[in-house]
């Protein structure tokens, strides 16, 4: 049985008049226990309506949802009380210290706080908030709110658990700590739905990632396999100076087909064989003259796999 | 149940958090009824020299109004409350736990029992000080519980426009109700006084009952027909904010 | 000076009209307390020494337009704490204007709000079976003290602001300055006011201003009255602006 399962999953927003908008449209999903599963896209695809969904926040409008085993729609107790959520926004209570927001957040989930004294300590120590957890919320930074966050959603032992964008404006420190423990969620056999729109964090943690875009699943697979479809590696070159280019295009058409020109580079060839293709072209570069002011070897990214599913670039892509 | 009971608890604990833990920031709230009380019977005292009033003494005429009045505002910054924490997420962490909706929304609007407190506790010593006569514990008790009710009443509200339009910026709209409710009653003068189309207002407002029963028992003695009628009053607005409340929490997400 | 001062009263004033939740407040309850106050209170006007009028709500317009206008004053000094806390305020003196034009532009905005704040007590009390005593031309004075009042609370607010620096403690001292509208005549004849009541508002500016507004509406042409209310309600803007300009020039050599 999946961790998480939608079949033809939807969300209508009603308009004033006319149709409504269709944020999530039809959407397949299967991710299976202990899987860290990548959702990726940009702004506005539709990432966040589909947690609020199967986190129960929000009813579909068509299709259906099972989380860890349960309805999203017919059995909302059974889903919350085996879900951890950290929502985009870290919702927190300024006034309150982190231990008690996470004693909290365990008596919500029906646990007595005498009971979980022990695993609140633990979480704070593996968040890296120990030397905090007295203090108000107020008074920590963003990073640590994220971190605090994440342990509330932790505390009662979830079998899945939920992450909207968890590093969204972090620094690259917090963000690293939140990548590690993600990572040691899943070596624990946690399963775990991160919305993200950073090709890089889909690309470290996701055991699989989906691709969504206007509502709807444009991609799915593994990081590597993704990647594998849309292509080869490439070779980018930036000429020294406008003359040889003709040349250099006669070159390289020998060593099969290019790229159109970017604004980083003048030329790009495909290297099927990896850098192993390389070194044959700076030789035929370098015996016909050609002046090359940098070589650049390109492997396909996520936001290439994009591209070629939605012919755009990801928001936020490097 | 138990752990039912603790959620509920917990968050009205929570609640008072603003109190206890920002005293700075709950002081006008404090402050504001005993101004009123006080100001109004400094601008509008000789009224209470017109017949009727069954007193002169017009502090002790209007202190059930700003008993009220507190409640009122009370429950209306229940609403605003709410309406922050819908703003900044923390109301979804409350939705995700498996804990009922109905204890979420008991726990919220219980506080405001508990938090109204506060405002009438002050608003009593001051007007004690200033000599509104003992109205006799029963009566006062009585008193208390009633305020306590429509303080719960007016947070149902404010809850119910929280709800709705999920913005603090609904402030107004729950403030101008928990105001008029309390106002639009034979607050400053007894019904008969009242200008025709007020008492009209005054009659049909169930708060009126309320604020006689309490009036009377400052002034003189709270009888049983007008406890029965300001308990039903209380209890019949509680009811009918409640079920209104209610119904914004089962349609969250629709 | 000039030009600076009209772009940023073109700017309040533009803003406080895209949000009306904000801006209705203004006028929404101080029409429901003058409801409250004529209808609970009409009977006052039976009470001996009460002076003779026309009714109970051509006597308490004056003390609505005056409470619109605090009104004005607290959302006057919120707007600025509100810049100041998103930072535009920062933005507004680090440009060339001239830092007097920030307080004049959003207390000037409240002036131009104190007009519509007047017009519209106006034709409420006039639906309502109000008369204008002193004709057409009280009219006038009425909206001209409006203006002046809301001048001299919108002053006080943006002082306030520039000293708490921050939006929530500027409305929680809300409550607070209601109480200088209870120390005065606004409300009832001074000479029925409980002790101690009465000697405050004897001396407190806000009476004469409450009275001026009044008496064109309730009473007609006493010149005293009209003079004294147009002093009073200048004299409190002059003092409040220029505490409010000393204040933000405190402010900037603190910052330094």
């Amino acid at each position: 049985m999946p961790a998480i399962e939608t079949v033809d999953l939807q969300r209508e927003y009603p308009a004033r008049r006319g149709p409504g908008l269709r944020a999530v449209d039809g959407i397949d999903l299967a991710v299976a226990p202990g899987e860290v599963y990548g959702f990726l896209g940009p702004n506005g695809a539709g990432k966040t309506t589909t947690v609020r969904m199967l986190v129960t926040l929000l009813q579909p409008t068509g299709g259906r949802a099972t989380v860890a085993g349960y309805d999203v729609a017919t059995q909302p107790a059974e889903v919350r009380k085996r879900i951890g959520v950290a929502l985009q926004a870290a919702a927190l209570d300024l006034l309150m210290t982190g231990r008690e927001m996470l004693l909290l957040a365990a008596t919500l989930h029906g646990i007595p706080p005498a009971d979980v004294a022990d695993r609140g300590a633990d979480l704070l120590e593996r968040v890296g908030l120990s030397a905090a957890a007295d203090r108000r919320v107020g008074t920590y930074s963003g990073g640590m709110q994220r971190r605090l966050d994440l342990a509330m959603a932790l505390i009662h032992e979830p079998e899945v658990l939920f992450l909207d964008e968890p590093t969204t404006g972090l620094d690259p420190t917090s963000r690293l700590t939140l990548w590690d423990e993600v990572r040691r969620l899943r070596d624990e056999g946690t399963t775990v739905f991160l919305t993200t729109q950073y090709l890089e964090e889909a690309d470290q943690l996701a055991d699989r990632v989906g691709i969504i875009a206007r509502g709807k699943i444009v991609a799915e697979g593994t990081p590597a396999t993704l990647k594998a479809e849309v292509g080869v590696p490439h070779l980018d070159v930036t000429l020294a100076g406008e003359d040889h280019r003709d040349l250099a295009r006669e070159v390289l058409a020998r060593f099969g087909d290019g790229r159109p020109p970017t604004e980083e580079c003048d030329l790009s060839v495909a290297l099927p064989d990896g850098s192993a293709g390389l070194a044959p072209i700076v030789r035929a570069l370098d015996e016909a003259g050609v002046q090359v002011a940098s070589l650049d070897v390109k492997e396909p990214t996520l936001d290439d796999v994009f591209l070629a599913k939605t012919g755009e670039h990801l928001e936020g892509a490097d | 149940m138990t752990g039912e009971l603790r959620v509920t608890w917990a968050l009205m604990r929570r609640g008072l958090n603003e109190v206890l833990r920002v005293p700075g920031a709950s002081i006008p709230g404090v402050l504001a009824p005993t101004i009123f009380l006080l100001g109004l019977s400094a601008v509008f005292g000789e009224a209470a020299q017109l017949p009727g009033y069954g007193t002169t003494n017009f502090t002790q005429f209007i202190v059930g109004v700003s008993l009220l009045q507190g409640a009122g505002f009370t429950g209306a910054a229940t609403g605003v409350n709410l309406a922050r924490d819908i703003e900044r997420g923390w109301f979804d962490r409350l939705l995700l736990a498996p804990t009922p909706r109905m204890v979420v929304l008991l726990g919220i609007v219980g506080s405001a029992a508990l938090r109204c407190l506060l405002p009438v506790a002050f608003l009593l010593a001051v007007a004690f000080a200033l000599g509104v006569p003992w109205p006799g514990l029963p009566d006062l008790v009585v008193s208390v519980l009633l305020v306590m009710g429509f303080a719960t009443a007016m947070a149902c509200w404010g809850t119910v426009i929280a709800l709705r339009f999920q913005t603090q910026q609904a402030a107004p709209l729950m403030q101008a109700v928990a105001f008029s409710s309390v106002l639009f009653t034979a607050a400053y003068a007894p019904l008969d006084l009242l200008a025709g189309w007020l008492q009209v207002i005054a009659t049909i407002n169930p708060t009126t009952y309320v604020i006689e029963a309490i009036r009377a028992g400052f002034i003189t003695e709270m009888s049983l027909e007008q406890l029965g009628w300001a308990v039903l009053a209380d209890v019949g607005m509680l009811a009918f904010f409640a079920v209104l409340a209610i119904r914004g929490m089962r349609r969250i997400g629709r | 000076m000039l030009r600076p001062t009209l772009a940023l009263m073109r700017r309040a004033l533009r803003n406080a009209f895209r949000r009306p939740q904000f801006l209705a407040p203004l006028v929404v309850f101080p029409s429901l307390f003058l409801a409250v106050n004529t209808g609970g209170l009409q009977a006052t006007t039976g009470l001996p020494g009460f002076p003779e009028v026309n009714s109970f709500l051509d006597f308490q317009l004056a003390s609505a337009i005056c409470q619109s206008t605090m009104l004005g004053g607290v959302s006057a000094g919120i707007a600025m704490a509100l810049d100041i806390e998103a930072g535009f305020f920062d933005r507004l003196v680090v440009s060339p204007i001239p830092r007097t034009a920030v307080v004049l532009g959003r207390v000037g905005a409240a002036g131009v709000l104190g007009a519509l704040q007047a017009v519209w007590f106006l034709a409420i009390g006039f639906i309502f079976g109000a008369e204008m005593a002193a004709g057409v031309g009280g009219v006038l004075v009425v909206i001209a003290l409006g203006v002046i009042s809301a001048l001299a609370f919108g002053s006080f607010g943006v002082l306030i602001a520039l000293r708490a620096k921050n939006a929530s403690t500027v409305q929680g001292i809300f409550p607070l300055v209601i109480v200088g509208l209870f120390l005065s005549s606004a409300f009832f004849p001074a000479d029925l006011l409980s002790s101690p009541a009465d000697v405050i508002a004897e001396y407190n500016p806000i009476s004469y201003l409450a009275e001026g507004l009044r008496e064109p509406i309730a009473f007609g042409w006493d010149a005293q009255v009209i003079v004294e209310g147009f002093v009073a309600g200048i004299a409190l803007a002059g003092i409040g602006t220029s505490l409010a300009i000393s204040a933000l020039r405190g402010r900037l050599r603190a910052a330094r």
